[in-house]
């Protein structure tokens, strides 16, 4: 296991020193992802202004939601950014070369390319939840619940990216499939959580567990709710789970399509 | 003529593959309902909690609204940029700008190729369910609604065209331009009112909305709101400015890029 990480940290490292040999390229993805994520901020800090406090949410927990979520989002695509383009290696037969590795596979898809983007991800769902925080007052114990949730989030967002995946192995050219079904997670991820309420608030914290990624953790913060905190956390470590076995369960039905050639 | 019939080739060819492989609407059609569906059921639970107004505007008309948004964006015109990117990091270019077609016509003919089939499917089906669900606004029934309509789209097609290709040529200059189209897209998606409606914006941001290509581009989510009637002129007129503004930068951005082309051949 350890032998596994610490492989999985040397190939980052490698991603990371690669990308950046691009300066200019490398830079401007970052500085572009972070304008871009902040017109999510524009939209919905307008949206509370026009209808306005919906189920205790302010424009500060719309701040939060978008720190909570950018920074899972941007962890699991730089570290793991690999996984998202499975569907790919498969209708091209580059999954092969993973396949006849013999380091773990997972860990060798998803560190098998890195996403300069995803650090603006980062740096943007960093400074959001600087600012959460400074609005909300945060306390001590505040502190140390936004960092487990940032961790728990993170497993989320890899464990519906890993689920989500699994689904190339089921269809011949399987990367629209994956695009839209991802899509469906990640959408309400971004979207006001005081507008989910009832069945949908059920559904997309156990069928879909895109609130859990963003709008749930918001929630516990604010409220320091330790109710939430476990449900969330337990529903996020089976979600986790489920999407190794789902993912074991795909390459067992992996076809080579192989070209006369391991891709590359 | 010529061009014309390069064009209809191209978009009878890929309507043909779409019917082919109607696995293809059902990820388009799965993409709108994960994206307007789950947002209009959010709005549908707001306007509710407002007594069924807010800013003046009621469900009806910003679920309309949103649905149009989307709908036209099922057209995937904002893909030119990439695959414009892409025939320039490949060398693809070199081979289609020796072809005796213009590759600017060719990239935009097959752009409006690829999403048509699925926009006019999931656009009449959509138009239906939506009908059933919420009903049809008074504005939808007026005598100018669709001709206009029509006219916006296509202008709104036009310019969207140019728009993207204009961010696509720029890959020319800077290879990776996907931090420009980023910037670009999300102020379209924010004035073009994809999950905030026009209605329900502040004075000065539907200001910019209306006179900015960005907004311009989305008029056809104007169209079902009240002021329409009235308004209608003006914004096609905004939308032809804007066509053709986009129309010369794209056109001399083209122009200077064929001149840093060198074809190494092999």
């Amino acid at each position: 296991m350890i032998k596994e990480l610490s492989f999985a940290l040397y190939a980052i490292k490698k991603n990371i020193q690669s990308s950046a040999e691009l300066r200019t390229s490398f830079l401007m993805n970052i500085v572009g992802m972070t304008i871009n994520n902040t017109a999510f901020i524009i939209i919905w800090v307008f949206f509370v202004k026009s209808v306005g406090v919906i189920h205790g949410w302010t424009a500060a927990d719309i701040i939060g939601l978008l720190g909570f979520s950018s920074l899972s989002y941007g962890v699991v695509h730089s570290i793991a950014s690999g996984i998202g383009l499975t569907a790919e290696y498969v209708s091209s037969g580059s999954f092969d070369r993973f396949m006849v590795s013999p380091k773990n596979l997972l860990i060798r898809i998803a560190t098998s390319r890195f996403s300069a983007s995803a650090i603006g991800d980062i740096v943007f769902g960093l400074v959001c939840l600087g600012v959460y925080s400074f609005l909300i007052h945060i306390s001590i114990v505040q502190i140390i619940l936004m960092v487990f949730l940032v961790v728990v989030s993170t497993m989320v967002f890899l464990a519906a990216l890993i689920a989500v995946m699994s689904a190339s192995f089921l269809f011949t050219d399987a990367h629209a499939v994956t695009s839209s079904l991802f899509e469906l997670f990640l959408t309400p991820t971004l979207f006001h959580g005081g507008s989910f309420q009832g069945a949908t608030r059920f559904i997309f914290t156990f069928f879909i567990p895109s609130l859990i990624a963003g709008a749930l953790p918001v929630e516990i913060v604010r409220d320091v709710s330790l109710e939430k905190l476990v449900i969330v956390s337990v529903v996020a470590i089976v979600w986790f789970l489920l999407s190794l076995k789902l993912f074991t369960a795909g390459v067992k039905k992996y076809e080579s399509s192989n070209l006369m050639t391991f891709g590359n | 003529m010529k061009v014309i019939r390069l064009g209809s080739k191209i978009i009878q060819t890929l309507v043909r593959d779409r019917i082919y492989y109607p696995g293809k609407l059902m990820v388009d059609t799965f993409g709108m309902v994960a994206r307007c569906g789950v947002l209009l059921l959010l709005y549908w639970y707001v306007f509710r909690l407002n007594n069924g107004m807010v800013n003046g505007t009621t469900f009806l008309i910003a679920a309309w609204s949103m649905f149009l948004y989307f709908a036209f964006s099922v057209l995937r015109l904002r893909g030119i940029s990439k695959e414009i990117m892409r025939d320039i990091r490949s060398g693809t270019v070199e081979i289609l700008l020796c072809k005796p077609i213009s590759y600017l016509s060719y990239r935009m003919w097959w752009q409006v190729g690829t999403g048509l089939y699925s926009f006019l499917v999931i656009s009449l089906v959509g138009v239906i369910a939506l009908a059933f669900i919420v009903g049809i606004p008074e504005t939808m029934s007026a005598r100018i609604f669709i001709p206009t309509l029509v006219i916006v789209v296509l202008l709104g097609v036009l310019l969207s065209l140019f728009l993207y290709t204009a961010v696509g040529l720029l890959a020319f200059w800077i290879e990776d331009i996907d931090p420009v189209f980023w910037v670009v897209d999300k102020t379209v998606m924010i004035l073009g009112g994809s999950y905030l409606p026009v209605a329900l914006f502040p004075d000065l941001m539907y200001k910019f909305a209306v006179w900015s290509p960005f907004g311009a581009s989305q008029f056809v989510t104007h169209t079902v709101y009240e002021t329409w009637g009235v308004e209608w002129m003006m914004k096609v007129g905004i939308q032809v400015f804007w066509v053709v503004a986009f129309l010369v930068i794209t056109l001399l951005l083209f122009a200077k890029a064929r001149k840093k082309v060198s074809v190494n051949g092999g």
